[in-house]
């Protein structure tokens, strides 16, 4: 069937930031087809320059409002390995606990309130509340006050937490407050467990599309990666040395966008739970696994659409490694450990941590007086912009028959899938008063 | 106890987005009553939903566009406001606090009285200070609000 139509689909809808889809058809062949993000350029690295190694936290953690926990952890990584800091074993417990809260909290948010419409046939969550589906909702609700109490109890606040400091925590949460959490957590996986089944009833309005690609992600025989391991490619294996990680995220630059592009083996990589998901899934807990099999989820999968399933499946893991590691800390008894002093040195320092969105990588120079020379951040969005394009390159002429609404909704889908964080750090409001 | 919520919403690294920070940090070197709590609500987004519970009225500091010139503000009740364009929920992944609201609300959740303390942005872009206009305009933005935060802890006790 040869048909002219364009698709311009400007600021797409429950995604963070601004990013456009471009689609020309005529006689039935795509003409011109772009996915392109309009935000202007970050520069965050030259805010970072001048200032001292216990500053950089402080201010990176105000880059995100949703991975404000994760910069400053990769932030903290990247400082302390530049001035040789060997943490405590509870500092590493409780990062772990943070890491877990704000990937819970993210991942709840997309799934309940950005995903989970799209499943339902309505346009945003607000319509759900007093149909059928409250319950639902109630329960997303409740999923996410759990996520953000828990980032408040362990980093001292759920937005740009306050208690993650250089060589450690400034404050410990209590005994009683952790087995007030972990009572509250295993009220949460049976909440999870209803929610994944409310969502596999509607998982049939997932597009079955699948497109090989390469999926990198930290990994380590010893759990699954979010705080710690080993930059890995499905293509490729284990990158040995992480501070050369720019041989795996070349960053380079298209004319249609102003965030940056990367790609390492292919032409396009992804990042994210998936792409943690077909590395790691075998580290994951078995109440995790058990949600993977419900949806029929199996490493490796080439569904982008399947990233919000990824998403849910870690989103028990979470529940179920920090039940687990709350027991860790208890059993050992919280101590009143004070943050490392570090020796400030001259160096240079790398820290990895996989995010909600995927790998996010701090990199710092610092002078021998502390103070940072040279600073890089690799967003984990930005990693996905290449992959989203191929994606809709391939996926495009397999609906172009469609009606075009619908061919507008799947692409909207599709960039929602991958849960873009494009603009963090605005939230500017525009309105009449009357 | 239930409390009258001050919460400044923005963004520090956007040089007049962060001004709901930067006024609320003003402000709150003065010391309040018990009674009042303050809190850097950050980028804010959907993350607001859960602190709402806590108030009976909070004031929200925020940087809003109603096409002023910088620096004027507005202090408006949550009635008061009427979105220029249609509603779309949950926008943004930061959801925008007016969405926030209604599912708040919807929930029945929402504190009795929300105000919105509203300052008009000249510069967004990337940056960690205001722009001149709204520098030279901090100290009445903050008297101001001062004033509507006294007059709201007196209605308090009426």
């Amino acid at each position: 069937m040869s048909k002219d139509f364009s698709i311009h689909v400007e600021h797409v809808t429950r995604v963070e930031g601004h990013g456009n889809i471009t689609l020309n058809v005529k006689n039935g062949s795509i003409e011109k087809l772009e996915w392109s993000v309009v935000e202007a350029p970050r520069f965050f690295e030259a805010m970072l320059r001048g200032q001292q190694f216990n500053e950089l936290r402080p201010i990176t953690s105000r880059i995100c409002g949703i991975c404000s926990i994760g910069h400053s952890l990769a932030s903290l990584k990247a400082t302390e390995d530049a001035l040789g800091v060997k943490l405590s074993e509870q500092t590493e417990l409780f990062r772990r606990l943070a890491i877990h809260a704000e990937n819970m909290q993210s991942h709840i948010l997309h799934i309940g309130y950005l995903v989970a419409p799209d499943l339902l046939g309505v346009g945003s969550v607000f319509p759900l509340i007093g149909s059928k589906h409250t319950d639902t909702v109630l329960k997303i609700v409740k999923l996410h006050r759990l996520a953000n109490e828990m980032s408040d109890l362990i980093c001292g606040r759920t937005i740009h937490p306050i208690r993650l400091v250089v060589g450690g925590f400034s404050m410990f949460p209590t005994e009683k407050q952790l087995v007030h959490l972990q009572k509250r957590l295993e009220e949460a996986r049976s909440l999870t467990q209803e929610l994944a089944t409310v969502i596999h009833s509607v998982a049939d309005k997932l597009p079955a599309f699948e497109r090989e690609t390469e999926y990198i992600a930290l990994s380590t025989p010893k759990e699954y990666a979010f705080y710690d391991g080993d930059l890995t490619s499905t293509d490729t294996g284990t990158l040995k040395d992480y501070k050369k990680y720019q041989e795996i995220t070349n960053e380079y630059l298209v004319p249609q966008s102003t965030a940056k592009y990367a790609k390492h083996h292919r032409d396009s990589y992804m990042v994210g739970a998936l792409a943690r998901f077909n590395l790691n899934s075998k580290q994951l807990h078995p109440a995790a696994q058990d949600v993977a099999k419900l949806f029929g989820l199996k490493a490796i999968n080439y569904n982008p659409f399947m990233n919000t399933i990824a998403q849910l499946v870690e989103f028990m893991h979470n529940i179920e490694d920090s039940l687990q590691l709350i027991d860790t800390v208890l059993n050992q008894g919280i101590k009143d450990e004070k943050p490392v002093k570090p020796k400030v040195q001259a160096g240079r320092g790398v820290g990895l941590v996989e995010v909600p969105r995927g790998l996010l990588i701090h990199d710092y120079t610092l002078n021998s007086k502390g103070y940072c020379t040279k600073a890089n951040c690799i967003i984990p969005t930005n990693q996905n912009h290449a992959n989203i394009q191929k994606d809709m390159e391939k996926l495009v002429p397999e609906i172009i028959n469609r009606p075009e609404k619908e061919i507008e909704l799947t692409l909207e889908m599709l960039v929602r899938a991958y849960d873009p964080c494009i603009s963090c750090s605005t939230h500017y409001l525009d309105v009449t008063f009357v | 106890m239930k409390k009258i919520g001050i919460i400044g919403i923005g963004n520090l690294l956007r040089k007049d987005d962060g001004i709901g920070i930067i006024l609320l940090q003003q402000v709150q070197k003065k010391k309040f009553p018990a009674t009042v709590e303050c809190l850097d609500g950050g980028i804010g987004g959907m993350n607001l939903l859960h602190v709402l519970p806590r108030y009976e009225s909070v004031i929200i500091i925020d940087a809003v566009d109603f096409h002023g010139t910088p620096g004027e503000w507005r202090y408006v009740s949550l009635q008061d406001i009427r979105r220029k364009k249609e509603i779309i929920p949950a926008s943004t992944h930061e959801t925008d606090f007016l969405n926030v609201l209604r599912l708040s609300e919807e929930l029945q959740e929402l504190p009795a009285h929300v105000f919105i303390f509203a300052v008009q942005p000249k510069d967004m872009t990337v940056g960690t200070t205001l722009s001149e206009e709204l520098t030279s305009k901090l100290d009445t933005l903050e008297l101001n609000l001062q004033k509507k935060i006294q007059e709201r802890i007196k209605a308090k006790k009426l």
